[in-house]
């Protein structure tokens, strides 16, 4: 392999983690297995570099790699299984494409997206924050959060909802004032 | 021409595990056409899961799924999807929402956006999640998987330039003022390195008769540059750790412990130290050594505990939902907190505990995420030159080195000689040239460890010349740089490691008569300068003294 297409390789890791990360997500696996699948679709991408036609679009490739890993799964004893169900994952990969553009969280613009998140979690006042770290960070349920935070598991769950809901808000405000400059 | 299957085949098919991915098109079009089909696949898949939860589970298994089962079926469809979106849907609960699903194709793809959406917010939220973690991660891997390849050194290349921190968010405040000399670029400077081998360690003396209530559990004996603690406990000025929460924001640090192990942990990271003088390591990384007359060490992490130390095992702890334990050295057992599932693990094997599962999974022994503790544990600092430190288990080989650089290999961890050793004489305190000589015994008394120094000529076959400048923790009892001696120690000092060289080098020494060599006053330093006249590596074994 030459230097060159190892620099677009690491170039597009950078590009396409986040999406790739997010429609692996999407395909049903296990939020604990996602990176572990993220990352081998990207070892077999690099081991496969050299049959990548540089005609076509990177990210495309990628989920299509990523997507045989995850039909893959189905296949594999239930221990060794990074799936959370079979027929939940069918029907999600049954609705997913290989080759087309995948849209929003999942696409070539994910990254852009994932950015303008964090532009907008920057801006949560000190206890969201803290009630959304608890949750994304330290993965933790509803119920340890309302022990935490004294609340009532339900109260959590609004509040939870209510946040992503604005975050989901102030991140699709920023790409389209960024789409508008 | 093949008829096309109706819908009841196609689901006899999907029941059985048998669909291909045109049968689940079809499928997925008839149900979205016609709802009494849907509603009937749902209820076969629904079945299913729960025959295949009763068949896994037994007796009282089945009774707690069908009893879990009754709860689920009973939870609105948001509530469902939601356990979907966190992850902890039940099979049972999966199905319902497959249900949910071919009744409602729209809704399909909104929650796959939402499960996007919920990994963006990991990404956005968690520092585990973040950009760097995961192509560390990858690299790790990619290291794994390929050795050493050029993504490695191109990868770290590109994060030390885009993604290391500016030198103005340190936190001067912060820094534990030690009083000694941590940082590595004033002994580079290529002096005589005996003035400056005190500088580049320093030893902090165990302090157990403090004036303060808390007794001093622990000392740190050595760093890296950058360090910085945060949160209200830090070690104090003197080095000494008292029982609490310890948060390292960055840096290597490396502690005796009162039982005498040692215990190296990586920034960031979060341990804590018991009135017991037992160690739990929150998160990060943490490399912990035991030597052959300590009294061991007791050291837990989230999910798992070291039920028996290996003389050398580092704790992966990085992640959230998992946490590895990995074998460096002699034999270790892990066990998981809950559930008391143990595994032994010998030299260079690793497992993974998973928390969510409450299981142990075998995982390829993958060194590099402990390279920044292993360099400062390994024992030996480089003051000049260009000196790669190679983790446990890395094979010598005739193919590895660069030009110009010098490998150190820490062949054996601590080994009891059991008759006397034959080693090459060397003037301390000035060069000499390193040549055929009669030797000295070195007496076969306590406990000892040999590094393999390996040095690659800078041009091949004209002859550039490599010097070096190494500082040891320990002082150097013994140094082995003719052919004939490193041939014959090679299965008294050295390990597995340092055979693999012999086959494609007669002459490893540096035995030529153009070399020298300086061992300094005080032992703890070797400079080596290193002529080359060839296009092979030549090889130095030192042997240092642990006690």
């Amino acid at each position: 392999m030459n230097p060159g297409d190892r620099e677009l390789f690491i170039q597009q890791v950078r590009e396409h983690h986040a999406g790739l990360r997010g429609f692996v997500r999407s395909l049903g696996v296990d939020p604990l297995w996602v990176d572990d699948v993220a990352q081998e679709a990207f070892i077999v991408a690099y081991n496969r570099l050299e049959e990548f036609d540089h005609s076509r679009d990177f990210g495309a490739w990628l989920r299509g790699i990523a997507r045989n890993l995850v039909i893959n799964e189905r296949r594999k004893d239930a221990r060794r299984k990074r799936i959370i169900s079979d027929n939940l994952t069918e029907v999600l990969i049954a609705s997913s494409s290989a080759t087309d553009e995948e849209e929003d969280e999942m696409g070539d613009l994910a990254l852009v997206r994932l950015n303008a998140l964090k532009e907008c979690v920057k801006g949560l006042p000190e206890k969201s924050l803290k009630l959304l770290k608890s949750r994304y960070e330290d993965d933790n349920s509803a119920q340890d959060i309302a022990e935490e935070f004294s609340m009532n598991p339900p109260a959590v769950r609004k509040a939870l909802e209510r946040m992503r809901t604005a975050l989901r808000e102030c991140m699709e405000e920023k790409m389209q004032m960024a789409a508008a400059v | 021409m093949k008829p096309e299957p109706t819908g009841s085949e196609l689901l006899q098919r999907l029941l059985h595990g048998e669909p291909d991915r045109d049968d689940l098109d079809v499928l997925a079009a008839r149900a979205a056409e016609d709802p009494g089909f849907a509603r009937v696949v749902a209820d076969e898949l629904a079945f299913s899961g729960l025959l295949s939860e009763a068949i896994r589970g037994g007796a009282s298994d089945e009774g707690r799924a069908f009893e879990t089962n009754l709860l689920s079926a009973a939870l609105p469809v948001e509530d469902l999807l939601g356990r979907v979106r966190d992850g902890s849907a039940t099979t049972y609960e999966c199905d319902q929402v497959v249900k949910h699903l071919w009744e409602s194709p729209e809704a399909l793809m909104q929650l796959r956006r939402d499960l996007a959406m919920e990994e963006f917010f990991h990404e956005a939220l968690s520092e585990s999640k973040s950009e760097v973690a995961f192509i560390q991660s990858l690299e790790t891997r990619m290291w794994a998987e390929t050795r050493r390849d050029h993504f490695v050194d191109d990868f770290t290349k590109r994060l030390e330039r885009e993604l290391a921190p500016a030198a103005d968010e340190v936190e001067e405040g912060k820094i534990v003022p030690f009083t000694g000399n941590w940082g590595r670029t004033a002994v580079q400077m290529g002096a005589v390195a005996a003035a400056l081998a005190l500088g580049s360690f320093f030893a902090v003396q165990m302090m157990v008769d403090r004036i303060s209530s808390k007794p001093a559990l622990a000392a740190v004996v050595k760093t890296s540059s950058g360090v910085i603690w945060s949160g209200d406990t830090a070690p104090g000025r003197d080095g000494t750790i008292k029982s609490g929460l310890y948060h390292l924001s960055s840096g290597v640090v490396s502690m005796r412990m009162a039982s005498g192990s040692e215990l190296t942990v990586e920034g960031p990271a979060v341990f804590e130290v018991g009135d017991d003088a037992s160690t739990f390591v929150h998160e990060g990384i943490a490399l912990a050594r035991v030597s052959a007359t300590d009294l061991g060490i007791s050291l837990k992490s989230k999910g798992l505990s070291i039920s028996e130390p290996a003389r050398l095992i580092g704790i992966d702890a990085r992640s959230e939902g998992t946490t590895e334990a990995i074998v460096f050295n002699g034999d270790g057992g892990i066990c998981l907190t809950e559930g008391g599932k143990c595994r032994e693990l010998s030299e260079f094997e690793a497992v993974k505990a998973d928390h969510v599962r409450e299981r142990l999974v075998d995982v390829p022994y993958n060194p590099k995420a402990f390279s920044n503790a292993w360099a400062l544990l390994s024992g030996v600092e480089n003051n000049l030159g260009s000196v790669r430190i190679e983790m446990p288990g890395t094979e010598i080989s005739s193919e590895q080195g660069k030009e110009g650089e010098v490998q150190i290999y820490v062949e054996n961890e601590s080994f009891l000689p059991d008759r006397d050793l034959e080693v090459d004489q060397v003037v301390v305190g000035e060069f000499s040239v390193a040549e055929a000589n009669p030797g000295q015994q070195l007496q076969a008394k306590g406990e000892l460890r040999s590094y393999l120094l390996q040095l690659w000529p800078t041009e091949a076959g004209e002859g550039g010349e490599v010097e070096t400048s190494l500082t040891f923790d320990h002082p150097v009892v013994g140094v082995i740089y003719s052919s004939d001696r490193l041939v014959s120690s090679d299965s008294s000092v050295g390990s597995s490691i340092s055979h693999a060289v012999d086959a494609v080098n007669d002459n490893r020494g540096m035995d030529s008569g153009n070399d020298e060599i300086l061992l300094s006053q005080d032992r703890r330093t070797l400079n080596l300068r290193f002529k080359g006249g060839g296009t092979q590596a030549e090889q130095v074994r030192v042997l240092v003294a642990l006690n």
